[in-house]
């Protein structure tokens, strides 16, 4: 089911109400949740529920085994049996198919046949994220930092449909608790989530899918006859397409959330602000930065076997952060170019200048750096080959005497103002909620009303698929 | 008497050490007044919308579904007219730039937005399409210069958007122009929500294609309509081929009628097993009426990018590499998908209707 959907507005509406009533009744509250976290999903399909409620069992029983075991040697083996088991199915979903198409091309390029079967495997949607948190879950009670938590709330923490298929990717710690308190039935901070849903509603359904139609796809379908102002702004306008389109999806997510009582981290803070590549990974997709910081690259080592060692282990967590968004090699090259990137910076920071600059035109200069190099990496992420990526890359160096086609005036000021919005005030989005929790219920509902029905209009008809449900 | 205030929280985020202003507190909600802003929300956008809704409505698959929109919508739409709303979301649509019930968004190029081609460039109607006036080739296309290139529309619903993208990367733009005209979720079946034979009519009459590619047909296993929305053909019922014989006939006729050529590509081969007999059946009318006509010619997608056995694949074998050429739902190509599917239409077009070869590229 799609947030920005008339089937989603009567199941939320159906399930506020359920969600509310049921509030004092912490058993039957959870029950009734778990239902409507999996009607939510089967929606969809409704076979890949048996597949979430694998995870489910997979995770609890992992985590129970985990917690049960008595010797340091034996609980770093069971963790690492019940790790293994929740990554299967991401693997065979996920992977399954590249493996295959690569396997069998290098065996042919020998002279040898193949025997993998060819198939093409569905992706469930939202499998990345709810196996994530399940790993997160699994390793936490290893680490003793949570407690196994009862099967339904492990089931409700996984399935909880707000973050269910496209994050944020939540801690155990951070919702788990939630799950077991009551809901302040009297304090819901509606305006703060109407806010977030129609910002998000606004990002998605208008900036998104206008400059996706009228430039970005265009100009990655056909790199290579562009003209240099078309791949430029092709670029330019792909960086804003993927911000506004997941951000969107988080904003709505964590809006939802809030609406039934509880607080979601924040994914996104503006993350075209920064002023080094390590400062972009503070910022953007927060919750799997620190997922991939503290369940991979710290255990893999971190920083503690010394410089070469740590390095190492960036680019591996970064690859393998870049496969986790698909199954291609344009992806692996984007992980390795931000672990490249980041490798880079940590050197840099070690052994370069020591004194750092702080000058607004220094500043300004490394926002401007650490974009330009961060909408780089973007083109290895949209592009559908490394053919399509390096014909693009190369448009932007032969293509001034190309007439431009698709770069107009709102293309241009949506980009810009976009960007620009990155450095607008907080105080003025602060303003205008605490504005609109003044008005009265009816009053606040037909301007909540007006603003869908402009986001309506503005867009176009039909909602283009959140580009993150792929991952 | 004055209602209890409730606490104020939301406090902006700052910086640790910071003090949050307090001008900028929340308000917060009883739960239950929350569900009341939720349904005034809901109730005042349907009102504010209903026309587009009942219109999407209407432009959606017979079934249970749609029976029970309209059921609900058509009230509403008419409570909505009763007291103004309608006109006043009309007026917001119109100030931004949107037509009331038109597809499309405010800044979307709408989809009647059809190349207009000069007409020092247009060829003489019923020529055969040399453009120059002679009619000694009148059953090839005719040879493009980089003055007077050739001109290729792709027609049809998201398959042809798709072809209609990536057709870009195989056809060679110094020699022709190529004009994506693929609609989504269209097809013949229902002339009530798009119209195909009036919009082919306008693609030919302003772009004066050359080349006319069309897929379309994946949108059409349901009843046939009439443009007013009147059932003309049960599907499943010996009416419902012939009917939708001749609406094949007419499109084909439409785009051949100023000399072009047509590649009429049939469906593909489709994972999902129940869609696949229909589709067959589609197929062969397709290629029946292709036959009818030396302007016309079928493109086998089918045969083309199925496994030996018979069944499906999303895996396309070139030379010695296996490449991913369908999307995970089973019917779409991928970019990769869509270029190959483009090339082996130009290759067709080669040897039906001579288009010259070095108009494409075949590598990949």
């Amino acid at each position: 089911m799609l947030f920005p959907t008339v089937d989603f507005a009567i199941f939320f509406v159906l399930v506020f109400v359920g969600h509310w009533l049921l509030n004092h009744q912490s058993h039957a509250w959870k029950w009734f949740m778990i239902a409507a976290s999996y009607v939510f999903y089967a929606w969809w399909n409704w076979r890949f529920v048996f597949l979430l409620v694998g995870v489910s069992f997979l995770a609890q029983t992992g985590a129970i085994a985990v917690a049960r075991t008595r010797s340091l040697r034996a609980r770093l083996i069971v963790n690492g049996i019940a790790v293994t088991a929740l990554l299967l199915p991401l693997a065979f979903f996920k992977y399954y198919g590249f493996l295959a198409v690569n396997v069998t091309n290098v065996l042919s390029s020998l002279g040898l046949e193949s025997s993998i079967p060819l198939i093409q495997v569905v992706l469930p949607v939202g499998i990345s994220f709810f196996t994530f948190m399940a790993i997160a879950y699994v390793v936490d009670v290893y680490r003793g930092d949570f407690e196994v938590a009862s099967w339904t709330d492990a089931f409700l923490y996984l399935s909880f449909f707000p973050h269910l298929v496209a994050g944020p990717i939540v801690r155990p710690n951070e919702l788990i608790p939630q799950l077991r308190e009551r809901r302040d039935e009297r304090h819901v901070d509606v305006a703060g989530a109407a806010w977030l849903i129609l910002g998000g509603l606004f990002k998605k359904m208008v900036v998104s899918s206008y400059l996706a139609a009228q430039i970005v796809d265009p100009v990655f379908g056909d790199p290579a006859q562009r003209s240099a102002p078309d791949a430029l702004f092709g670029i330019l306008g792909y960086a804003i397409v993927i911000y506004a389109d997941f951000s969107g999806y988080t904003d709505i997510a964590i809006g939802i959330a809030k609406l039934l009582g509880f607080q979601f981290p924040r994914n996104f803070d503006r993350p075209y602000t920064a002023s080094s590549i390590q400062d972009f990974w503070r910022r953007w997709h927060m919750t799997l930065s620190r997922w991939l910081r503290d369940y991979l690259y710290i255990p893999l080592g971190g920083n503690r076997g010394g410089e070469r060692r740590t390095y190492v282990n960036i680019l591996i967590t970064m690859i393998l952060g870049g496969l986790w968004h698909g199954a291609a090699w344009t992806f692996v090259l984007w992980g390795a170019y931000h672990g490249g990137l980041l490798t880079a910076h940590r050197w840099r920071a070690r052994h370069g200048a020591k004194e750092t600059r702080e000058g607004w035109l220094d500043v300004l200069r490394q926002r401007a750096a650490t974009f330009a190099l961060v909408c780089v990496g973007w083109v290895f992420f949209r592009a559908d080959s490394m053919e399509t990526a390096f014909a693009l890359l190369r448009r932007l160096i032969t293509g001034w005497w190309t007439p431009s086609e698709s770069v107009t005036p709102l293309v241009v000021v949506t980009i810009i103002g976009m960007l620009a919005l990155q450095f607008w005030p907080r105080g003025f989005g602060l303003w205008l909620q605490s504005g609109l929790s003044r008005l009265k219920p009816a009053p606040l509902g037909i301007v909540l009303a007006l603003a869908m029905l402009l986001i309506v209009i503005l867009g176009p008809s039909g909602v283009a698929p959140f580009i993150y449900f792929q991952f | 008497m004055s209602q209890p205030r409730a606490p104020e929280e939301g406090k902006p985020e700052r910086q640790a050490g910071s003090a949050a202003p307090v001008q900028y507190a929340r308000r917060l909600m009883p739960a239950g007044r929350v569900l009341i802003v939720i349904l005034v929300t809901l109730l005042a956008w349907t009102l504010l919308y209903a026309p587009t809704l009942k219109r999407a409505a209407e432009a959606s698959p017979i079934g249970a579904r749609r029976t029970v929109s309209l059921a609900l919508l058509r009230p509403i739409s008419a409570v909505s007219d009763w007291i103004g709303l309608n006109e006043l979301a009309g007026s917001i649509e119109r100030a931004v730039g949107r037509d009331q019930g038109r597809p499309g968004g405010a800044f979307v190029p709408p989809p009647e937005d059809i190349p207009l081609t000069p007409e020092e460039e247009e060829d003489p109607p019923g020529n055969g399409g040399n453009g120059d006036g002679s009619t000694a080739e009148a059953d090839s296309i005719r040879a493009p210069t980089t003055e007077r290139k050739l001109r290729v529309a792709i027609v049809g619903d998201s398959l042809a958007a798709g072809l209609g993208y990536f057709a870009e990367r195989v056809f060679l733009p110094r020699l022709v122009r190529v004009s994506g005209q693929g609609r989504i979720s269209t097809g013949l079946a229902r002339p009530d929500y798009f119209n195909w034979p009036y919009t082919m009519h306008r693609i030919v009459d302003r772009f004066d294609p050359d080349l006319v590619i069309v897929m379309l047909g994946e949108n059409d296993h349901q009843s046939l309509q009439d443009v007013h929305g009147e059932r003309e053909a049960r599907i499943g019922t010996s009416e419902w081929p012939p009917a939708y014989r001749e609406r094949v006939l007419r499109m084909m006729q439409i785009a051949t009628s100023r000399g072009a050529k047509v590649v009429w590509a049939g469906l593909p081969i489709s994972a999902d097993f129940r869609l696949r007999d229909h589709s067959k059946r589609q197929n062969e009318i397709f290629e029946f009426a292709a036959g009818i006509s030396n302007d016309v010619a079928y493109f086998d997608a089918w045969d083309r990018f199925r496994e030996p056995r018979g069944g499906y694949t999303a895996y396309f074998r070139e030379g010695k590499r296996v490449i991913l050429i369908r999307e995970g739902d089973g019917l779409h190509f991928n970019a990769i998908g869509y270029t190959i599917l483009a090339r082996e239409i130009a290759k067709l077009a080669v040897e039906e209707f001579g288009l010259s070869p070095r108009t494409f590229q075949t590598a990949i």
